[in-house]
């Protein structure tokens, strides 16, 4: 029941959280290019700009898809915020729950993109084949590097046994086993890929093909289809911090406050993997093509995230 | 990739670009001396010669009752050739260049 | 022909993408119509003329000195060379001389703004391959060149710098160091936007995209750095010298590079702003005393252009600037006629694109660094078949011989 209510409560701050995260990456993004920025605050105010405004369909759009797409889109991907969220608070988890998140997260992927392409546009569709070679390109790596985690803790597929086993070893697995940093430096690869920046963002590379697969979105929807990218921007550099930097003499919270108080940490340290992972590349890469990105996840990713698993069933 | 990733950094530790368009005071930003701006127009010293007439490219010189001239600076391209024409200095390019008014009065120079 | 074959001539995989008018990636309306198989184009259909203003014909109504602000107008980047391109045709029907101050600072913004057009192109590139911190530095450094507009001429795009016969600003000591100053600020500036643009991620999407061999970009008639790149050693400033580059030979050389992509045409560009910035060098060292202007207004000036024409061209940022310039006598235009440099360049377009992927297409419409509000002064219309034609029919007339 209170693992229940922590994952209730964890819906409505995943979604502060990727708002006030993408707020933080807008403003670093605008620093490092020299430039003052938006405040931190300002996803907030386009998020409750757009649910104002009225959405509008395309007549060649079939609409029933093109309007729930959005929706569920946003609700998975907030989901796969949430659930880690909960269950570092909550202390516990279900079985398998990692598979699950992962799983959310390109659902979420997948929705806009089938969206986009229901929307009758020519650039949504060149969007979505765009979106399907990239899915190909990042999903194998990134669940790839989930398995060395797992083998080593004693085969769990569940988020907080993953989190607890780094406690048990008392150090992270980045650096605890040469196959997870390996795994570790895969996730980290894939997460720009993931979240769909620059320099992969080639679905929706705004100068070629008009955002592809958001073209047609506005108002509320247009709200839900970019706040599913920011929560998944967020469970993805929360996942990368929890699974592989959860360092336990920083992240385990004082033991009267428990799960809340990691939680807290967690939260805290999460900008800086966003930081790295998401803002660092977006502002000094070109945009790749999708050949060229294609080629990227399945050389240097999914090279490292093999190399781990190798590795781990070796036993190092 | 390097050199991308340092001049990032560069300008992060750096203070971000900014053009101020008010000053510290509260008052506008100077302008450099030539600045062409909003015109100011010395009728006192207008001959009347109406050459700025003749010469403005985009016609927003138009003659008064009076033989004199005013200037709408909703027409005004900003080019100067009226205070260069001007046999005595009558008109100027100033350094006012908010113009943004709720009358449209008052973007016509007397 | 088989049936085979037929079947692959109705492809319908075959998607129509319409790229303009108002496209993200093109800040001026022009309309691509482009043919696309999965991710390959296979035709692109061209159209123009959505802005059309009619600048030709409204400055025969004018004189010209009102004329000569107006065709200033025609471009918001290459303004100068609009004027200087059309104050030369009027100076040679008036035979007048400018002195030779006069023709140094004349080069001198004109060579500024060359800086700033091809820093300003730099920063759209990258915001064409989504490199949006370059495109950032890159306007960073062009504000340095636009302030100095400010200071020498009083404005950041119109600079209102020629007169018939010399020039209206003059440049003193102070101004002259503030120029050199600045110009060692914008190579270093320049140094490491050149290095980032080296870069690998930069060069993967930039090389051997947009291809336009030597034949090819003769043939099309390609001017400016399009034609450099593609290894044509052409620029007017070194074979019709105007203004003061006669005497200035020696202090610039032509850059060309022989790949015929758009790195190519990016690499002559971002060594054009070096020679861009020796030159300016060169010239504030150099500058001659003297008069600026002739002792006479304006209007005097403009009365003592007879009746003629003449042929004016310049080496705009784009490439070269053609002015034909036919004047009444009494202070006025019989016909004028503008060639841009995009509407040169435009046509390679097609040959550029086809081949390529759909994610090069900005990439190869920017690296011509088309101007369109330029180039927008051709607009088919059939006469025959009135509709949109009809207004401009009532107005056709005989040009007077």
């Amino acid at each position: 029941m209170a693992a229940l209510a922590a994952l209730l409560a964890s819906l409505p701050a995943a979604v502060f959280l990727s708002l006030l995260f993408e707020g933080i990456d807008r403003k670093l993004h605008a620093r490092m290019q020299g430039r003052i920025g938006p405040p931190v605050t300002q996803p907030f105010y386009d998020f409750a700009k757009l649910l104002n405004k009225e959405s509008v369909f395309p007549s060649s759009s079939s609409k029933a898809i093109f309007a729930s797409a959005p929706v569920i889109a946003a609700a998975s991907s907030i989901l796969a915020g949430a659930i880690p969220l909960a269950s570092l608070v909550a202390g516990t988890s279900v079985v398998g729950d990692l598979i699950l998140i992962l799983y959310l997260l390109t659902m979420s992927s997948i929705m806009v993109m089938i969206g986009g392409s229901s929307s009758g546009n020519p650039y949504g569709a060149i969007g979505f084949s765009r979106k399907m070679v990239m899915l190909i390109g990042y999903e194998v790596p990134l669940l790839a590097s989930i398995l060395p985690l797992s083998l080593k803790s004693q085969h769990s597929f569940s988020y907080h046994g993953i989190v607890q086993s780094q406690v048990g070893m008392g150090t992270c697995f980045a650096f605890a086993y040469p196959s997870s940093a390996f795994a570790a430096a895969a996730f980290l690869a894939c997460i720009p890929a993931a979240a769909g920046v620059v320099p992969f963002d080639v679905p929706e590379a705004k100068t070629e093909i008009v955002h592809g697969y958001l073209v047609e979105y506005g108002g509320p929807h247009l709200a839900l289809a970019r706040l599913a990218k920011d929560a998944a921007s967020f469970a993805l550099s929360f996942l990368a911090l929890t699974l592989f930097f959860y360092h336990p003499p920083l992240f385990e919270g004082h033991a009267s406050l428990g799960g809340l108080a990691s939680a807290i940490l967690c939260v805290a340290f999460a900008p800086a993997m966003m930081f790295l992972t998401v803002t660092v590349p977006r502002t000094v890469f070109a945009r790749l093509k999708v050949g060229q990105a294609f080629k990227f996840c399945w050389s240097l990713p999914l090279t490292l995230s093999a190399l781990s698993v190798v590795l781990s069933a070796a036993g190092f | 990739m390097g050199r991308g990733l340092r001049a990032a950094f560069r300008a992060l530790l750096r203070k971000p670009v900014r053009v101020r368009y008010l000053t510290e005071a509260g008052e506008m930003v100077p302008v450099p001396e030539r600045y062409r701006g909003k015109i100011t127009y010395d009728k006192g010293a207008c001959i009347g010669c109406l050459l700025c007439i003749r010469t403005c490219p985009s016609g927003a010189i138009s003659t008064t009752e009076e033989k004199k001239v005013e200037f709408s600076v909703f027409k005004c391209t900003f080019c100067g050739q009226c205070a260069e024409i001007c046999p005595k200095k009558a008109v100027k390019l100033g350094s006012d260049f908010e113009l943004v008014v709720y009358e449209k009065e008052g973007m016509v120079v007397r | 022909m088989t049936g085979e074959t037929r079947e692959l001539e109705y492809d319908y995989s075959r998607l129509v993408v319409p790229f303009g008018p108002v496209h993200p990636a093109l800040k001026e309306p022009v309309h691509f119509k482009v043919f696309v198989k999965k991710e390959e184009v296979v035709d692109v259909g061209l159209r123009l003329g959505h802005v059309h203003r009619g600048i030709e014909a409204l400055a025969e109504t004018r004189n010209l000195v009102q004329a000569m602000y107006l065709v200033e107008r025609v471009c918001g980047i290459c303004s100068h060379s609009h004027t200087t391109c059309f104050v030369g045709a009027l100076e040679e029907i008036g035979r007048i001389q400018p002195s030779e101050r006069a023709l140094y600072l004349r080069t001198l913004v004109f060579e500024l703004e060359r800086l700033h057009s091809h820093l300003l192109w730099l920063g759209i590139m990258a915001y064409e391959i989504g490199f949006d911190t370059l495109f950032m530095f890159a306007f960073n450094t062009r504000e340095a060149v636009l302030d100095l507009f400010e200071e020498i001429t009083g404005n950041r795009v119109h600079h209102s710098m020629n007169v018939i016969g010399g020039v209206r600003w003059d440049l003193d000591g102070r101004m002259v160091e503030k120029v050199g100053r600045s110009m060692s600020k914008v190579r270093e500036a320049a140094q490491r936007i050149r290095e980032i643009f080296q870069d690998k991620t930069v060069e993967e999407r930039l090389s051997g995209v947009g291809l336009l061999d030597r034949g090819a970009a003769q043939e099309l008639c390609t001017v400016g750095p399009t034609a450099r790149g593609s290894g044509l050693k052409t620029d007017v400033r070194k074979e019709d010298p105007y203004a003061a580059y006669g005497a200035l030979e020696g202090s610039f050389s032509i850059v060309t590079r022989t790949e015929g992509d758009a790195y190519a045409r990016t690499e002559v560009r971002i060594f054009e702003i070096f020679e861009t910035i020796n030159m300016i060098n060169e010239i504030l060292a150099r500058l001659p005393g003297g008069s600026i202007r002739p002792g006479e207004t304006i209007i005097r000036s403009m009365n003592r252009v007879p009746q003629g024409e003449a042929v004016s061209r310049v080496e705009a940022p784009r490439g070269e600037l053609l002015y034909y310039v036919r004047t009444d006598g009494k202070g006025g235009l019989r016909r004028l006629k503008v060639r841009t440099p995009t509407l040169a360049n435009i046509v390679g377009l097609r040959q550029m694109l086809i081949g390529g992927e759909v994610a090069d297409i900005p990439v190869v419409v920017a690296s011509i660094d088309p101007c369109l509000s330029c180039t927008n002064r051709i607009t088919v219309i059939d006469l025959d078949k009135g509709g949109a034609g009809e207004p401009l029919r009532r107005r056709r007339r005989k040009w007077p011989h």
